[in-house]
């Protein structure tokens, strides 16, 4: 037991320092315990209201339903843009565990191209792995079928029936009512920094031009949901009847356009590259705004493959732009009539006085010639609209200065860009002194008055503001505005007739107005022949432009200057015409540019007759007029004077018969 | 039947007067906890008996057969068989090194064909006895700082380092943090402790970026930022942490969890059933279950604390501070407080080799209560 003592005596030593020891491992776990509970005081009580909402998001799926979205009619409900039935294949990448098979299988049941493959695989691996990518789109009700008995076995595909938007008149309306297309980064970034959650919807499709964009998200609508309870992975667990919401539809948007005028501007205005617009004198809708070549928004809506881009975007004559709204144009001679006004207004210059064209004049150290060879000879205010004179123009130019022309011509609506709700337009520009001692830092050189004068130089308009400048000189009184957007969801939009008066006097304007008329129906007119429409009493009013885009050098003109037909495409002038009818009542102004066309009468006079036609041919109360027998020979003189003096009233039958004496020329100046 | 029973030798070495000597409160809270992760577990698997909770009881059942039978065993008989089962753990940790199984990127189990054994779990028992022996044999002096405290710093190291190149970086860190634990129990000098908790401080950050394999240093960092990427590896961090939020104060009801009953939860069974019980009901039953803890290892260490032996005082109290390192590191990994190692919650959590371990190490705790009058007089079994 000896070995028993040396415990002993070792035995309570050891033991207190156990105890004491135990005591503070005790107090450790104890301490450690203690911050244990602490965290879960700070995650369950403090941080509940944090994660539980992590919780739920975790929990709960809500897929979206994306809405119908909103039709464009025209004015007499004629759809530029509906939805149809979209029978697509989608899939899923996050429950596939073998892509390559999956497709192969697909590739079984309906067609995929190895270029699509690629594509689709490319696609795939790009997005996140639960967003569906649609395999294929617009199949056949056989082919959709086929897929979706098959669905079942094919894990991560679904068939599915979407709405896809469709244009009915392909290209006719391809830039004002744009199109929608696949939503791009640069789309979600510019949805900031909360977006849309139907952004990431594999069927959505956003507004990339025109109406389209511009009230994308009136047309787009609201989305609806269908709540689902998810697990990790994504799947459908349980439905939630009750936290489903309805999608709301988007809102239909009526716009002023006449489907049938906008098609067959584009027919006539053809291969030619170029726009149209048509405008009502009364109301400022605007019946048609077509851009030449255009290009099947439909494409777009599918996905232009990149050798149709590239097509599109490297040909010359450069479908993509609006021309009607971004392509500015010299005016040329349909510039004139600002001018003549300008001077009327001004008082400087009695439109009876003549000035004689000798064909060409000598100013600073040049000659400035005429469009005729040989001149006009003496020429009164009317005749030089009639005949487009343009020496008349550039003696009135040099008397009235540039800024008193600049003030006409933005009074009536060039130089600005106009409140018609979609982008895109170009204000050209109006030159005057200011603009060039502010651009140039130079005084305004006397020369420079004398191209402004006839519609060249740095005056640039496009065939919008041409039109409403047309607009407001047929109508006479008002600044009218064009309108482009009827109504929104059934709410009327502000009419464009609700404007400020201009400021000229009503007798000036109808001054220009009769050189105008004479330019169309005065035999000896410059577009006489172009400009009849065989329409019976109801006639029209223009003015031919032919802008010049290269210079014409001396020794050419010596030599015999050359045929628009003998020079390459970009060198050829630009061909324009403006236009309003009926000349007696106004109701409609035209205006068309042929980019490139050669010389207005030929070229742009008679396409804006076809169009205006059509225009006139659908306005029930015009037709009647021509369809009237014409009115008795006793039709009495003196009303001319009514409409010298005052608007011209509406088209109405008692009005007719003032017709006639006005459009003879001459006699009203 | 009262204490004067036990002191007596003929007496207490009759069976009846063992098994009444049995701490049957102990067993209760263990219970307990058994049966709230049996109640965890039928609910994690959609209030069904199957796949865990009819296997975690039945498992619990004859371990606590087990832990009465042990209880019983003389602590003289635990005491000459420290070192043999050290030396066998020890054995199959090397066997494990050159023959073992690999599953989930690291060798742990050597299958034995009828049984797949995890040797580091046997080791955790091996290495609190083989310490326990070893300082039952060392006078109070010498076991505060002495030459002779090498031998529990290789008894320690050795294992320690087999299995932290398996790669089983959680359970090398327990058994150090085990050994480490007997060591300042048995008196180990304060001002060395704190000279080693300095060194072992300065000592982390090279060993984390220079010495850990790939994926384990991406968990401590991820545990370090977890927002950084929390469809990767902060995944299950930043789960655990929403069951557990989400649990609020009294938790959103038995078996509508939604994170665990929808799989957002990592290992639910398992390493992260804390997360699942803290998601049904809520801050309450964590803390109970907290107190359930604590008061096991009260229990177990006023156990070790009331032993003539010093074997038996050691022995105990290492066994509850490896229980303990358990339930602290876990509950830390579930909260976010301690990176991701696969340290599961002891009887809480599905799974047989820890219920094992743990509950043989209960019946060494059991055994000395039992034998606290029993003494043991030298290395050599005076038993026989």
């Amino acid at each position: 037991m000896s070995e028993l003592s040396i415990f002993f005596s070792e035995v309570n030593e050891r033991k207190g320092v156990f105890n004491r020891r135990a005591f503070l491992m005790g107090g450790l776990a104890g301490g450690g315990m203690l911050a244990l509970g602490g965290r879960l005081a700070q995650l369950q009580v403090l941080e509940f209201d944090r994660y539980r909402l992590m919780s739920t998001e975790n929990q709960f799926n809500f897929r979206l339903i994306p809405p119908p979205r909103g039709r464009i009619l025209d004015r007499f409900g004629v759809e530029l843009a509906s939805n149809r039935p979209n029978f697509r294949v989608l899939l899923v990448r996050d429950e596939i565990n073998d892509i390559d098979a999956t497709l192969d299988a697909l590739s079984q049941l309906i067609p995929i191209t190895p270029v699509r493959r690629r594509q689709l695989l490319r696609e795939i691996s790009r997005s996140p792995k639960l967003v569906p990518v649609a395999v294929a789109e617009d199949l056949t009700w056989e082919e959709f079928s086929r897929v979706n008995v098959r669905t079942p076995e094919l894990r991560g595909v679904t068939a599915d029936m979407g709405e896809a938007r469709v244009y009915p008149h392909g290209g006719a309306f391809a830039h004002v009512v744009g199109y929608v297309a696949k939503v791009s980064d640069r789309d979600v970034a510019a949805a900031g920094l909360n977006p849309d959650p139907l952004l990431h919807h594999p069927g959505f499709r956003i507004g990339k031009q025109g109406v389209e964009k511009a009230l994308d998200t009136v047309l787009r609508g609201k989305s609806g949901a269908v709540k689902t309870e998810v697990d990790a992975l994504g799947r459908e667990v349980r439905k939630d009847p009750e936290g489903d919401i309805k999608p709301v539809a988007g809102k239909t948007v009526v716009l002023s356009l006449d489907a049938d005028v906008q098609s067959r501007a584009l027919e006539v205005l053809g291969e030619d590259s170029g726009a149209c617009v048509v405008i009502d004198v009364q109301s400022g809708d605007l019946i048609c705004m077509a851009s030449a070549p255009s290009f099947d928004a439909n494409q777009f809506v599918r996905g232009l493959t990149s050798a149709e881009y590239r097509a599109l975007s490297e040909y010359e004559r450069r479908p993509l732009l609006d021309n009607a709204l971004s392509g500015t144009y010299p005016p040329g001679s349909t510039f004139k009539p600002m001018t003549a006004l300008a001077a009327l207004d001004s008082g400087l210059v009695n439109p009876n006085e003549t000035v004689v064209c000798s064909g060409q004049m000598w100013f600073g150290n040049r000659f400035f010639h005429c469009w005729k060879r040989g001149g006009h000879g003496a020429q009164n205010m009317h005749e030089a609209i009639k005949n487009s004179c343009d020496i008349y123009f550039y003696q009135t130019a040099l008397k009235i200065g540039p800024d008193r022309i600049a003030r006409v011509a933005q009074a009536f609506g060039l130089g600005q860009t106009f409140d018609i709700g979609i982008s895109g337009q170009k204000p050209g520009l109006v030159p005057s002194t200011a603009w060039k001692r502010r651009q140039y830092k130079q005084p305004w050189y006397p020369g420079e008055s004398l191209s402004f004068g006839i519609g060249q130089g740095a005056l640039s308009a496009n065939a919008l503001q041409l039109a409403v400048m047309t607009a407001r000189l047929a109508n006479g009184y008002k600044a009218l505005n064009p309108r482009l957007i009827k109504s929104i969801g059934g709410v009327e939009t502000p009419s464009g007739a609700v404007a400020a008066d201009l400021p000229f006097k009503p007798e000036h304007m109808e001054l220009v107005r009769s050189g105008m008329a004479a330019v169309a129906n005065d035999t000896t007119g410059t577009a006489y022949r172009a400009s009849q429409l065989g329409l019976g009493p109801v006639l029209m009013a223009g003015k031919t432009g032919t802008a010049q885009v290269r210079v014409i050098s001396r020794a050419e003109r010596a030599s015999g200057v050359r045929s628009n037909d003998s020079l390459p495409w970009h060198l050829r002038d630009h061909a324009l015409f403006v236009a309003f009818a009926p000349y007696d009542a106004p109701r409609y102004a035209l205006s068309i540019i042929v980019q490139h066309g050669g010389g207005g009468a030929a070229v742009a006079a008679p396409k804006a007759r076809e169009i205006m036609r059509v225009v006139l041919l659908k306005d029930a109360a015009i037709r009647a007029r021509i369809e009237s027998p014409l009115p008795m020979p006793e039709a009495p003189m003196s009303t001319t004077g009514e409409v010298e003096g005052e608007a011209p009233p509406p088209p109405s039958e008692t009005t007719l018969p003032a017709a006639a004496p006005t459009i003879s020329g001459g006699p009203t100046q | 039947m009262t204490a004067s029973a036990i002191t007596r030798p003929g007496e207490r070495d009759r069976l009846i007067v063992k098994l009444a000597q049995i701490d049957w409160t102990f067993m209760l809270v263990l219970c307990l906890i058994a049966a709230t992760g049996a109640a965890m577990l039928y609910s994690i698997s959609g209030l069904s008996w199957e796949p865990w909770a009819a296997k975690h009881l039945v498992r619990f059942g004859l371990c606590v057969g087990l832990m009465i039978v042990l209880a019983t065993v003389d602590v003289r008989f635990w005491f000459i068989s420290a070192y043999p089962v050290y030396g066998f753990g020890l054995l199959l940790l090397i066997a494990v090194e050159i023959v073992g199984d690999t599953s989930l990127g690291a060798q742990r189990w050597l299958d034995l064909g009828f049984v797949r054994l995890q040797p580091s779990e046997i080791m955790k028992i091996g290495l609190v006895l083989a310490l326990a022996r070893f300082y039952h044999g060392l006078s109070a002096e010498a076991a505060k700082f002495s030459w002779r405290l090498v031998v529990p710093l290789v008894l320690i190291a050795l294992p320690t380092l087999l299995v932290a190149h398996q790669p089983d970086l959680g359970t090398a860190v327990l058994l150090a943090a085990t050994g480490a634990a007997v060591m300042v129990l048995a008196g180990l000098s304060l001002r060395v402790v704190g000279a080693l908790a300095v060194t072992v401080a300065a000592a982390i950050p090279p060993f984390v970026m220079f010495v850990l394999h790939g994926y384990q240093r991406n968990r401590i960092l991820t545990f370090l930022n977890p927002e950084a990427d929390p469809s990767g590896s902060g995944y299950h961090i930043l789960q655990s942490k929403i069951a557990l939020g989400s649990g609020g104060l009294l938790g959103k009801g038995y078996g509508l969890g939604s994170q665990s009953q929808l799989n957002f939860l990592p290992e639910k069974h398992t390493d992260f059933i804390f997360a699942t019980l803290a998601e049904e009901f809520g801050f309450v039953g964590c803390i109970s279950v907290l107190l359930l803890y604590a008061a096991a290892i009260t229990i177990a260490l006023r156990i070790a604390s009331i032993s003539h032996s010093h074997f038996g005082r050691l022995g105990a109290a290492g066994v509850t501070a490896t229980f303990a390192l358990y339930v602290i590191i876990n509950g830390a990994m579930v909260m976010g407080l301690a990176p991701v190692v696969g340290v599961p919650m002891p009887l809480l959590s599905f799974g047989g080799t820890v219920m094992l371990t743990v509950m043989i190490g209960f019946g060494l705790v059991q055994s000395v209560r039992v034998h606290r009058y029993s003494e043991i007089t030298s290395g050599r079994g005076s038993l026989l």
